[in-house]
């Protein structure tokens, strides 16, 4: 006994010296967990995915549930339950959004790009607390939305929680909004590459090596989560796509022609009756969600399937469920119905709904052509999955996500010219007639006026070339001696400074005083190259004006030289010159104020490298 | 430590008491908070799956007692309620491409099972569907390419059988077309790898007569009567086969069993009478004394000039002209100049003359037959036994 007792005693001191080492081992090591804050981004970019992809795979079983709950389990759910389960889902809804969480109606994507360019990157928790519940009540009451931009503002609202917690910088704070963006995005679309391309399409506006990084991570983190969870299966399956001939390009370019005509109708009535609504006294903000239930309701009687995300309904568009005109109709009403839903202020997704009408555009127009033209066109399942991209191009203004997003869903690469033709005609269309993007409009409809990434990809930036004039002074060798450069500027003022060429291409710069000076120490005979300072940067014509800016610092005038032969002088360009030109830039758009961004704006205000403040 | 310069978050103070300060506790803790998530998630996601397929299966068992009950419409939408919760199951997929093919909805059936076909190409099943389709929109070659896949494609149960009755499946419907060439090579090819099976073997045979591959069918009959010598399909068959052959004296027997053990097959009996008539009434039939070959000359002859008459009395035509126009009227003619010289006796002693006589009579019963339609009992007997050699061939 006594023996067993001093056995467990000496194993107990034994147990407690071991813990005591680790204890002082953690405390005296010096950096036990030493991290750079770029490698902290890439880590955190990864716990962000996953925290993303799991809370949206809770966010779709919530939606699930509640669908299951409020409208049944069939596929077309009992009049009964189609008729009120909206009214009453909205009224929750509202309830909710008016006292509790106000920041959670829309989408979520002009949100997340509010934090990044006004709020630092702050996205309070409560938001994502307040549109996950709200939206899953949304969408499973049969409201007409999607749960993708939710999961997007999900995402970002769970990384901004990390970056507050972690203390990051202010920069590194704005970038992690995006980052989790993105992994929401993803994990709602289980298609990375579409989430990625989108958040920097439409969110961040820009590539950046830095910040690819860490959204390609979390983007990837969460869609790995979110498979292992719910299974790899895509969110409908995709037909066997084949271009018939090559004539039926022209096929796909008029339903480029009508995907963009139906992504013009339904932008202008988000236009035109969202600030209406939103200018009803606040009461109505109550009853904005349970009147539009009712009439989604009433539209669900005759077609129950434009309630809901839909993807079941793409599904079956992409099998040639439906006829033609079956499927123009639930276009049509699929936009009434988003409408509704959209501009009553009930939280949810633009996304699903647009694919929904994208399929269903894409499978009528592919329907009639079928029908006039049997031989020349392919199945009505291929152009109801080009339709999705072609309406995502014409609706949401993302040209190149609106392509990847087809071609990562289908995993079919011979889509790729037909997706092309006709998401490129999509958005010129609506390029054409409805200048402002979705997101900007929104966005100022609701009184602020984020960066347009749209305008800043169709702006041209003022270049080098548009500001560089031809050297005024003489342009030096430096092999010419001090006495030949002071012969030469002789007739110039004191304060006159002059280019100095070598021959390996480098250039410097001397002034008139800097040669007198040197005169008087009796160097006439030397050479200039030994009498000038350091060299200067130079400058090329293709060059955006904000790089000069960046370059210039505190040099009088830079050299502007060809790109294949240094020693070619194409120009100068001092300060000066590039502040004419922005002015003259302005005068020519005829822009004022400060509410137009300078052309070629690229980098966010009061960043290094970023473009000259507004109004310049 | 992991650098918190320069820090100018305005939120970081709403860090409540309780959460970590330190970078390094905060990882920790978001770590932490992730394993209860991953766990708390998992949970979920556990009853989620299992409530998802509760539901899914019992709309699938709906669907599957509509469509038992002959009601494809409700069943498709059954169906398309399970697949919402298990939208990747196979077997869902295909019992409702099953239910939209029974609904007539060939267009989303084709799409559906094309979109099962390009998961899993040489699935059988999906193959045998399509080809089904196919064959309902009369496109052959698509058929054809849709049952070969089918033919040599994976069967989950009972391969070598679902193979077999594919093939069989693809003459029958090609058959049912008209399409004779296709079908007998079908046939040949399973012909040679048929299992010990009476019934099939009769069910191959008969698909042979159908494609009038004759010799063929015969064996098959022949190999299903080997295994079961009564049965009466079989013998019925081989009968229908040996008179195609116009082998009568094979064919009587077979046709003789299969009309004694059934009195009531309505196929067998009246090809037993015509063969009876047949073996009758042949003169050229072999080992025939010449007393018998005349008098069978000299009946023949009397038949086709009874039907001859009857025939133009049937039409209102006169036989009795001296100018003969119409085709009845001058093989009437040509036969009747014939008659004082038809008597078994001067028959027998000229052979030419009976070579005369029953060209007349071929010439008169295929005349007949044009005009009155096709002849019955003797008449058919006289016209087959012609055919049979070489003389009667119709135009």
């Amino acid at each position: 006994m006594e023996g067993k007792l001093t056995e467990g005693a000496k194993s107990e001191v034994e147990s407690r010296a071991l813990w005591a080492r680790i204890r002082r081992w953690v405390r005296l090591s010096p950096e036990p967990f030493s991290l750079r804050e770029e490698n902290l981004f890439l880590l955190l970019a990864v716990i962000i995915g996953l925290f993303s992809g799991l809370l949206v795979v809770c966010f779709r079983i919530a939606i699930d549930w509640t669908r299951i709950r409020l409208l049944g389990s069939a596929l077309i759910p009992p009049p009964a339950r189609v008729l009120t389960m909206p009214v009453l889902g909205g009224l929750v809804v509202a309830v909710l959004v008016v006292r509790l969480f106000p920041r959670v109606r829309g989408s979520g994507v002009n949100q997340t790009k509010a934090a990044v360019y006004i709020s630092d990157g702050d996205i309070p928790f409560s938001t994502v607390v307040g549109k996950f519940i709200t939206c899953a009540i949304a969408i499973g009451s049969g409201h007409s939305l999607g749960p993708e931009d939710p999961s997007l503002q999900i995402g970002a609202g769970v990384a901004s929680a990390l970056g507050r917690r972690l203390r990051l910088s202010r920069d590194k704070l704005r970038l992690i909004a995006p980052v989790g963006a993105a992994a929401g995005l993803a994990a709602a679309f289980n298609a990375p590459i579409s989430a990625v391309l989108f958040v920097i399409e439409e969110v961040i506006g820009r590539w950046s090596a830095g910040v690819l990084g860490a959204i390609v991570l979390s983007a990837i983190s969460s869609v790995v989560v979110v498979r292992g969870f719910l299974g790899g299966e895509p969110l409908f399956r995709i037909p066997v796509f084949r271009l018939v001939h090559a004539w039926e390009l022209i096929a796909y370019a008029v339903l480029g022609v009508v995907g963009g005509i139906a992504s013009l109708v339904f932008v202008k009535i988000i236009d035109s009756v969202r600030p209406r609504l939103q200018r009803l006294p606040r009461w109505t903000f109550y009853a904005q969600p349970a009147a539009a239930g009712l009439l989604i309701g009433v539209i669900g009687l005759r077609l129950p399937q434009v309630m809901g995300a839909g993807y079941e309904v793409i599904d079956q568009a992409m099998h040639e469920r439906y006829v033609w005109q079956m499927l123009a109709l639930l276009a049509a009403f699929k936009i009434v119905a988003t409408s509704l839903s959209f501009i009553s202020g009930t939280p949810g997704g633009m996304f699903a709904p647009t694919l929904f009408i994208g399929a269903m555009v894409g499978g009528a127009v592919g329907g009639v052509e079928h029908h006039f033209f049997p031989g020349l066109t392919g199945s009505v399942g291929a152009y109801a999955l080009v339709g999705m991209g072609t309406l995502f191009a014409g609706f949401l203004r993302v040209p190149m996500t609106s392509v990847f997003m087809v071609l990562e869903v289908s995993g079919n690469y011979s889509i790729i010219v037909p997706v092309m033709v006709s998401n490129t005609i999509a958005y010129l269309i609506c390029l054409r007639f409805q200048p402002t993007p979705l997101f900007d409009l929104l966005s100022r409809q609701d009184g602020t006026d984020l960066p347009s990434m749209e305008e800043q990809r169709e702006e041209l930036p003022l270049r080098v070339e548009d500001a560089m004039r031809q050297p005024a002074e003489p342009v030096f060798l430096s092999e010419d001696t001090v006495a030949e450069a002071l012969q030469r500027a002789e007739s110039l003022p004191a304060s006159s400074a002059f280019l100095v060429g070598f021959r390996n291409g480098d250039w410097s710069a001397v002034d008139k005083a800097e040669l007198e000076r040197q005169v008087s120490y009796d160097k006439n005979d030397a050479l200039l190259r030994d009498a000038v300072g350091g060299r200067l940067p130079h400058l090329h014509p293709d060059q955006p004006l904000y790089v000069a800016l960046r370059k210039m610092g505190e040099y009088p005038f830079l050299p502007v030289v060809h790109r294949a032969d240094f020693r070619k002088l194409e120009g100068v360009l001092a300060l000066n010159d590039i502040l004419g030109a922005y002015r003259s830039a302005f005068q020519a758009s005829g822009r004022t104020g400060g509410a137009a961004s300078p052309a070629g704006s690229t980098a966010k205000p009061g960043e290094i490298g970023g473009e000259p403040p507004r109004g310049l | 430590m992991i650098p918190a310069d320069h820090v100018s978050c305005p939120h970081c103070e709403r860090a409540p008491g309780w959460w970590p300060q330190r970078r390094e506790s905060v990882l920790l803790a978001s770590v932490a908070l992730l394993a209860i998530l991953f766990a708390f998630t998992g949970f979920v996601t556990h009853r989620y799956h299992a409530t998802q397929r509760a539901l899914a299966q019992r709309w699938y068992n709906r669907g599957e007692a509509d469509l038992q009950s002959g009601q494809p419409e409700k069943a498709i939408e059954d169906l398309e309620t399970a697949l919402v919760y298990v939208p990747g199951n196979d077997v869902y997929r295909l019992r409702l491409a099953e239910a939209l093919a029974a609904a007539e909805r060939s267009g989303e059936a084709q799409a559906y099972f094309l979109s099962l076909w390009s998961d899993e190409p040489s699935n059988g099943e999906v193959n045998l569907d399509l080809g089904r389709l196919a064959i309902r929109a009369s496109n052959i070659p698509e058929a054809l390419r849709f049952y070969h896949n089918a033919i040599y494609g994976i069967w989950s149960d009972n391969p070598e059988q679902s193979s077999r009755n594919a093939r069989l499946e693809l003459c029958q419907a090609l058959l049912a077309r008209q399409d004779t060439r296709d079908a007998e090579a079908e046939l040949i090819a399973l012909a040679g790898d048929l299992p010990e099976d009476a019934n099939l073997y009769v069910r191959v045979g008969n698909m042979f007569l159908a494609t009038n591959d004759l010799d063929r069918a015969l064996r098959q009959f022949q190999r299903a009567l080997a295994l079961s010598p009564r049965l009466e399909a079989a013998l019925q068959g081989a009968g229908q086969a040996c008179f195609a052959l116009t082998r009568y004296e094979e064919a009587r027997p077979y046709l003789e069993r299969a009309s004694r053990w059934n009195h009531g097959n309505t196929q067998a009996a009246p090809l037993l009478e015509t063969t009876d008539l047949i073996l009758e009434i042949d003169p050229f039939s072999g080992r025939l004394s010449a007393e018998e070959r005349s008098s069978r000359v000299v009946r023949a002859y009397e038949q086709a000039m009874e039907r001859l008459e009857s025939c133009a009395q049937g039409r209102g035509d006169q036989l009795e002209t001296t100018t003969p126009q119409t085709p009845l009227e001058k093989a009437y003619a040509q036969a009747l100049k014939l008659r004082p010289q038809m008597r078994e006796s001067i028959l027998r002693r000229d052979p030419d003359l009976t070579t005369a006589a029953l060209d007349a009579v071929v010439e008169a019963e295929k005349v007949s037959a044009a005009a009155c339609g096709a002849p019955t009992g003797l008449d058919q007997a006289i016209l087959l036994a012609a055919q049979r050699h070489g003389g009667g061939e119709t135009d």
